[in-house]
């Protein structure tokens, strides 16, 4: 068991290494921050004290190492941009992703998971069909277009909510509609295909040849042993929603680390981009860790396959 | 400013709205009518910005080369002199300010009883202690000119030059902060970094509260020399989705928005309680043909470069692309940069364009390559792209994100083709020219040695109309090459909410955001 966890750790932190190598090059590759921080046709000597000021003037091998030594010291740097730790950015926005990321999981486990469950039980059915569609609405409608919708309808129209920003009660209630609705269509999806499993599986049918009600057998039997894969992508999903939630903090001005990212990214502010891939990656992998730990010590057979 | 009535228009920036979806909204907004502002007239004005704010932002003293900064220095600081609507620039703190008939020595006079937000009086030390302190764009190109920053008294300020430099006052005056006044004595108390997290100016307003990236508030400072500001508060809400920012304005929980374009603009102008407001901003877009110095290149003959300048109709490109608000221009120089030449307006002649193209040996026009650009402004760049489509010189078009396009511009990796190049940099028309048309200018591909000869004479020369004699001469040399073809100098559009009396939008040259704030007015 030492062994299995010994070697997870090592690939987690292999992956780490990977992924900071990755956006450190990739985000490199798109252009020079320097020339986006000065007006298009700024003097030469301006590039250059900007260059040098953020040490974009050193090899690219030479920042890499600087990078990592902070980043070892629990530094990510401090953003071209606003001039300040990103770390402290991050933290600071922190809160408000959270806030939102929770109340969006809460739409789409409460949207995803009955809609799965009674797709998968009227399988082949009207309330199929409408499950799929539903799903199929929520994965292809650009987070854009549905905020848009939502601030047409809900701030325009009928003048219930505010249009953009933090604050209040109201002001969540969009944003997290608009965010967890792509993700409560992902949760329906698994619920209902992990739901079907299930409900083929022998201990369903003997359920049902002892004559156990059928809302008995789909909510004590299958639904428990059906939810556990949900829970688990929807422990990844509310990571995705804390750090990525780019567009939807975008369009409703809501102050958390998906603006921040998009700053970032509309900057080159490499600092930033890095700092936030790699909290985000890193809680990914201690998730991910995690599972395999616990899944490890449940079923020793997938340990002795490792 | 009003806006001139135009037609219908294309965003020249890409948001994470697309066109359909801002249309959609548009149309939304429109018919559901317009509802009385919520807030009621208590002296609060709430501005959704279309940028991040960050606290650099706060201290003059890293100012990058960034006009966007302007939009808070101007509320918090206040500058000795600085482009205001009486002039460009204006004597502000400094009540005067006078140069000895050699250049060498420049004098600065402060009104008297001015004070910063904390009550410190205003005095030669804060502005020596400035000087000193500057770290932002042009400090090192000044602090080498500088041989001394003298304070014989409370109000006077004696600024000596190691040698004669015209440009003197463009950079200390408009390409730098070093004349925006920091308070020593406080500084000196609470460190940079003390001062980044609580700000003290001298300006109109002064810093309440500040959240980074969110929002930032501030109230009037009643000391202020100009007058005591009309509005009592500020709040500048940053909303970067443009959509979101008009039905912020729409539903009043903002009375003013930055940068409101294309289709949204469109229907502004049909929504009779809200303004349309433009500033001409101090970019200019043109075309640059990096072959012109190439004798194998068709774009060697003049006559080619002259019929690329006929090919396009730029009224009708600002009409559809801008509402008819940029202005239009044949000189690369804005308008209110010191030293510009108003040259005639461009020519509209395609049927001349093909005669021209003939008569240069492209009869049937010829495949010119790429059109560079950024992606940004491909819009324009399309537009262009047809207007020469039309005459015969076939183009494909390249839209490049700004930060890959810029460094490759820079880099001077265009070599073929056309490159759609634009510029808002500070300066005067001298600076301009250094960097874009002069022999190893940044942006240069290429120079003529006539206009290079003409470039150093004008350098140090201290009778400022010769100097501007000179600097004619060059543009107007560079207009009748075709070197450059300018397409526009943008207007930046931006909505005023009924709330608003008076914006201040666009008094202030070559500034494309409110000011002077303390002159703003809000309907009771």
């Amino acid at each position: 068991m030492k062994q299995f966890i010994a070697r997870r750790i090592g690939y987690s932190l292999l992956s780490l290494l990977l992924l900071s190598l990755t956006i450190f090059l990739f985000i490199r590759l798109t252009g020079d921050p320097a020339s986006l921080l000065a007006e298009p046709g700024a003097s030469a000597a301006d590039i250059a004290a900007i260059q040098k000021k953020f040490g974009l003037d050193q090899p690219v091998w030479y920042q890499y190492i600087y990078f990592m030594g902070n980043l070892l010291r629990g530094d990510l740097g401090e953003s071209f941009y606003y001039q300040t730790p990103v770390l402290e950015l991050y933290l600071s926005r922190l809160p408000n992703s959270l806030l939102l990321a929770s109340v969006a999981m809460s739409f789409s486990l409460l949207l995803g998971i009955p809609t799965g469950i009674l797709a998968a039980v009227r399988v082949g059915r009207f309330w199929d069909t409408v499950g799929k569609f539903f799903a199929l609405l929520g994965l292809s409608l650009p987070s854009f277009l549905v905020g848009l919708l939502l601030i047409l309808f809900f701030s325009v129209y009928l003048e219930w909510l505010p249009s953009s920003g933090s604050g209040g009660f109201l002001n969540l209630l969009m944003p997290a509609f608009a965010l967890g609705w792509y993700f409560a269509a992902a949760h329906m999806r698994l619920t209902r295909s992990s739901m079907l499993e299930v409900m083929g599986s022998e201990y369903i049918k003997l359920a049902r040849l002892k004559g156990l009600p059928e809302f008995k057998v789909i909510a004590k039997h299958a639904f428990k042993n059906a939810l556990i894969p949900v829970m688990t992508l929807a422990g990844i999903n509310l990571i995705n929603m804390i750090n990525v939630a780019v567009v939807v903090e975008t369009v409703f001005a809501w102050p958390g680390i998906g603006r921040l990212l998009y700053e970032g990214i509309s900057f080159r502010d490499f600092p930033i981009v890095q700092g936030v891939v790699i909290i985000g990656g890193s809680m990914i992998v201690a998730v991910n860790l995690l599972v395999d730990i616990v899944y490890a010590f449940v079923d020793p057979r997938i340990r002795l396959e490792a | 400013m009003n806006l001139p009535a135009g037609i219908s228009g294309d965003e020249p920036h890409n948001d994470i709205g697309r066109r359909a979806s801002l249309a959609l909204l548009a149309s939304g907004i429109l018919a559901s009518g317009y509802r009385q502002a919520h807030a009621a007239a208590n002296g609060t004005l709430t501005i959704a910005v279309h940028v991040s704010l960050p606290p650099s932002w706060l201290d003059p003293s890293e100012m990058p080369a960034l006009i966007t900064t302007y939009m808070l220095v101007y509320a918090l600081h206040d500058a000795m002199v600085k482009p205001m609507p009486e002039g460009n620039p204006a004597p502000c703190m400094a009540e005067s300010f006078t140069a000895s008939p050699d250049g060498l020595v420049h004098e600065f006079v402060l009104r008297k009883g001015m004070t910063f937000h904390n009550g410190d009086p205003v005095t030669s030390a804060d502005v020596k202690f400035t000087f000193d302190r500057y770290r932002g764009a042009s400090h090192q190109i000044l602090r080498d000119a500088v041989a001394s920053v003298e304070t014989p008294d409370d109000l006077r300020v004696v600024i000596r030059l190691k040698e004669p430099w015209p440009d003197f006052m463009t950079f200390y005056a408009l390409a730098t902060g070093a004349n925006w006044i920091v308070p020593k004595k406080y500084i000196e108390k609470v460190g940079d970094a003390g001062y980044r997290k609580a700000p003290v100016g001298a300006g109109p307003f002064k810093l309440v509260s500040f959240d980074p990236g969110v929002e930032l508030v501030m109230e009037a400072h009643p000391g202020y020399w100009r007058h005591t500001p009309r509005v009592k508060r500020i709040v500048m809400k940053v909303i970067p989705d443009e959509a979101t920012r008009l039905v912020a304005l729409k539903r009043g929980e903002v009375d003013y928005a930055y940068s409101i374009r294309g289709e949204l603009a469109q229907e502004v102008k049909r929504t009779p309680s809200l303004k349309l407001e433009v500033a001409s901003d101090g970019a200019t877009y043109w075309m640059y043909f990096p072959e012109q110095w190439d004798p194998q290149s068709p774009w060697y003959k003049p006559q080619v470069r002259q019929a690329a300048a006929l090919a396009i109709d730029y009224v009708s490109i600002n009409n559809a692309l801008n509402l008819g608000a940029s202005r239009i221009t044949s000189n690369f120089i804005p308008q209110h940069l010191k030293y510009h030449w108003p040259s005639p307006p461009p020519v509209f002649d395609p049927a001349k364009a093909m005669r021209l193209l003939a008569e240069a040996g492209y009869p049937s026009g010829f495949d010119a390559g790429f059109y560079w650009c950024d992606a940004a402004y491909a819009n324009l760049g399309e537009a262009a792209a047809n207007n020469l489509a039309a005459v015969g010189i076939k183009v494909q078009l390249r839209p490049i994100e700004r930060a890959a396009f810029d460094k490759a511009f820079a880099d001077k990796r265009y070599k073929r083709g056309i490159i759609q190049g634009s510029s808002a940099a500070f300066g005067n028309a001298s600076t301009r020219l250094s960097v874009w048309a002069i022999k190893d200018g940044a942006y240069a591909y290429g120079s003529y040695p006539e206009i290079d000869a003409l470039y150093p004479q004008q350098l140090h020369e201290l009778d400022d109309a010769k100097r501007t004699a000179i600097l004619h001469k060059m543009q107007q040399s560079i207009i009748e090459k075709n070197m450059f073809v300018p397409l526009w100098q943008l207007g930046f559009l931006s909505v005023a909410g009924p709330r608003v009396k008076t914006s201040t939008y666009g008094s202030i040259p070559g500034f494309v955001y409110l000011g002077p704030y303390d002159d703003i007015v809000l309907n009771e």
